[in-house]
């Protein structure tokens, strides 16, 4: 594919330009490419006009097409991506191509080649071989029968005129069809039954002969040729649907309002797929993209958060039931006396649930429930109550990653709308303002785009933490580690990205500080970005490098501070050897992670010894 | 005013009087073609022998393409037929075929009557005393043949 290779030589060429200032080591720069694939767009001349509005639409910074799909972070290799985009031309196109070589190989009408591949996933070779090994059970399945040469004389009036069974009106035999029966119907009926079949939607595409005792399939030669123009176009709309929906390896893209389908290579391995309108979803599984997390983790957490058993864990951990008519009650305020509300109207106790009456001096007072201590003290922990509190427990553990979870997803959502604003406005003001070519600021492009991805990684690393078995507490720190410090980067770069640039928006900002700014921005890409890399690497190989739990703890790599401090700081990798200090001179403490400040080699929090 | 389907109705209904199947009438309403009223009578030698069973049959201008909403207005005992008189029958439904007219769905209709199929109840009571009690099923039967004969 031509376009393709000029496209990954116009990649190459823009990765060498000069804004990377920490294109390091971490990551290659040959596998952090992106790949996309274009279905020969620039020698498709028949793509229509919406497609080119909407191309236009997404590249509004200017004529430097490829700037922005190399800008597009990606983890997918770029060499050979295992599937296609699919525009309905294409599709036709494909689809034409196998009706063809269908048809010529069995000698039979290209009508009757589309009812076979459709019945069999538009796969040519299954039709060659299942044709070859038993055509009559084909062509049975199908409904295709071998004509007979003279139409049934039934009902006949003239030799020349026949009866059509559905108007009971007699016609001239010529002016009269049949599939590959010899049920003869005048046009009109004809046209009536195709046009009822295609008004019930793509049902019409398996239409069979009106006689009912008669298996014969309608093709598509027969009902194109009689319907009407507007019938012609939602036929012809089905059978391109059915390409699709009737294959086993393509897929419509699940964007909503998005008309591309994605066609996998056989033989790939395919996984994550970007589509032309920009949507990144799994393949497997059709959800938005959650590579490097796993589709069952995805669907556990989808369902999980919609399903009603979280309502349930609360209420299981915030209420008790009235122990006389268990309706469950939430107590927020107050003492420990209950009363039921109407008509159970029951008074107990809520610590023991014992009924009021029975507390009294004997029991240690009202206010002093002791069974209940007492029970306590003896070990007899109630089975209810440790279930609630463990019930309680959990739910507390997934608010904390759903919230994450679900910020991330909104901070994704604002991310890009705030890069169809940078596209559609900011860019152009900004080039007129610095007077910079639009080339110069694709750099901000690459920005956004780099947060949006991130954010949908980080977003998934939550529904992977939340499932990260409680045993594997190395497993757990490297990976709290990770995604802290990636976090932590892509804080960096995202308040960057929509603070600092309104300095340079509506401002006086010079255009000295502006290249200040480029260099920042463009550097935490970049970093964000080998953070990101390592993340979904360790993800990749399931966090293997901490396998060996005996290596772990020896060496104190870097914590977080701020809003990830959860991150444990240790780690397998025993190559940086020392301290961290960061930017403001902290040093974190491999014992307890607290920032400590100046040069003493004793944490002044736990007063143990740090330095190496 | 002659669309398709009423040029096809008005053949329907010639053949209907001039070639009546057995046991079957029907006919369109005064001044409304597509709305018909037909009786059908109880198979002889059938616990339905002797009823006079009246439905009405709705068309539309889809038809023959789509086939009519027939419905008993007599109260019925069958375990294909709901309480409020739609029938439950394959060839009303997705079995419809344009080559089928007034008379081909009468006369399904009838046949319907002694053969019920219990495996797709409309009526539940009526199909469970179908293939449990034989008798009682009978006896039920018999009361909407006599209710047939005095209800408006």
């Amino acid at each position: 594919m031509e376009s393709e290779e000029d496209m990954l030589d116009a990649r190459s060429a823009t990765s060498d330009d000069g804004f990377y200032p920490n294109n390091d080591d971490e990551c290659d720069s040959d596998r952090m490419s992106m790949g996309y694939r274009y279905e020969e767009e620039d020698d498709d001349d028949g793509m229509d006009g919406d497609e080119d509005a909407y191309e236009d639409d997404f590249l509004q910074y200017g004529s430097d097409e490829d700037a922005l799909h190399s800008g597009r972070p990606s983890y997918t290799g770029r060499q050979q991506l295992p599937y296609t985009v699919l525009t309905e031309e294409a599709i036709t196109e494909r689809q034409d191509a196998a009706i063809e070589s269908v048809a010529s190989v069995l000698s039979i009408s290209r009508a009757q080649a589309c009812l076979i591949l459709r019945k069999h996933e538009w796969c040519v070779s299954r039709v060659n071989e299942e044709w070859f090994a038993d055509e009559s059970r084909v062509r049975n399945c199908v409904g295709l029968i071998e004509k007979s040469i003279k139409p049934s004389m039934t009902g006949q009036r003239d030799i020349r005129e026949i009866k059509c069974g559905i108007c009971l009106e007699y016609h001239r035999i010529e002016t009269m069809q049949a599939c590959c029966c010899d049920h003869y119907f005048c046009q009109s009926c004809w046209r009536a039954y195709a046009h009822t079949a295609i008004c019930d939607g793509p049902g019409c595409l398996s239409l069979r002969c009106p006689n009912p005792d008669c298996n014969a399939a309608v093709g598509d030669e027969l009902i194109l040729k009689l319907v009407l123009e507007e019938d012609k176009r939602k036929y012809r709309h089905y059978i391109t649907r059915s390409y699709v929906e009737e294959n086993r390896r393509a897929k419509w893209c699940p964007a909503p309002g998005c008309e591309y389908a994605i066609e996998f290579t056989p033989g790939g391995d395919i996984q994550d797929v970007t589509c032309n309108c920009g949507h990144n979803f799994c393949w497997n599984c059709s959800e938005e993209a959650h590579r490097p997390v796993e589709c069952v983790t995805v669907e556990r957490w989808i369902l999980k958060n919609s399903a009603e058993s979280e309502n349930m864990n609360w209420i299981l951990a915030n209420s008790k039931p009235c122990p006389k008519c268990k309706r469950p009650i939430e107590k927020n305020l107050g003492c420990m006396h209950i009363t039921c509300t109407p008509p159970c109207k029951f008074e107990f106790c809520w610590l023991c649930l014992g009924a009021w009456s029975e507390h009294g001096e004997r029991t240690g007072g009202f206010y002093a429930c002791n069974r209940y201590e007492a029970e306590k003290k003896e070990g007899k922990h109630d089975e209810t109550e440790r279930r609630r509190e463990m019930a309680k427990n959990s739910l507390e553990r997934y608010t904390h990653y759903y919230e994450r979870w679900a910020s991330n997803e909104q901070s994704k959502a604002k991310a890009l709308s705030d890069l169809k604003q940078l596209q559609i406005t900011q860019l152009e003001k900004l080039s007129d303002k610095h007077s910079l070519p639009m080339s110069q600021l694709k750099f901000l492009v690459e920005a956004w785009l780099q947060i949006v991805e991130c954010r949908r990684v980080l977003k998934w690393t939550y529904a992977y933490g939340y499932y990260l078995p409680e045993n594997e507490a190395t497993k757990k720190q490297f990976f709290e580690y990770l995604q802290g410090q990636a976090e932590t980067a892509l804080e960096r770069l995202h308040q960057c990205a929509e603070k600092e640039v309104k300095a340079h928006l509506d401002g006086d900002a010079s255009n000295v500080t502006f290249t200040d700014f480029r260099t920042k921005l463009a550097g935490l890409t970049s970093v964000t970005k080998n953070y990101f890399q390592r993340l979904v690497d360790a993800f990749e190989n399931g966090l293997a490098e901490v396998k060996d739990s005996t290596a772990v703890n020896t060496t104190v790599q870097a914590s977080v501070k701020g809003k990830c401090s959860r991150s444990k700081a240790s780690s397998s990798r025993s190559n940086n050897a020392s301290r961290v200090v960061d930017d403001e001179g902290h040093w974190y403490c491999r014992h307890c992670t607290f920032a400590n400040t100046g040069c003493s080699t004793t944490c002044s929090m736990c007063h143990l010894e740090t330095m190496i | 005013m002659s669309t398709p389907s009423r040029k096809r109705l008005m053949r329907d209904f010639k053949r209907l009087q001039h070639d009546p199947p057995a046991g079957i009438s029907g006919a369109p309403q005064d001044n409304n073609i597509m709305l018909w009223n037909a009786v059908i009578f109880g198979p002889d030698d059938t616990p339905w022998d002797g009823g006079t069973f009246k439905l009405t049959l709705q068309f539309t201008e889809d038809y023959p393409n789509k086939p009519p909403t027939v419905r008993f207005v007599s109260r019925m005992f069958h375990p294909n037929i709901y309480a409020d008189g739609s029938i439950c029958l394959d060839i009303l439904q997705n079995q419809w075929s344009p080559i089928y007219d007034v008379a081909a769905i009468l006369t399904s209709i009838q046949s319907l009557l002694c053969d019920p199929n219990p495996n797709s109840p409309a009526n539940s009571e009526a199909a469970r005393m179908y293939s449990e009690n034989r008798r009682e099923y009978n006896r039920k039967v018999r009361e909407v043949v006599e209710q047939s004969w005095t209800a408006e």
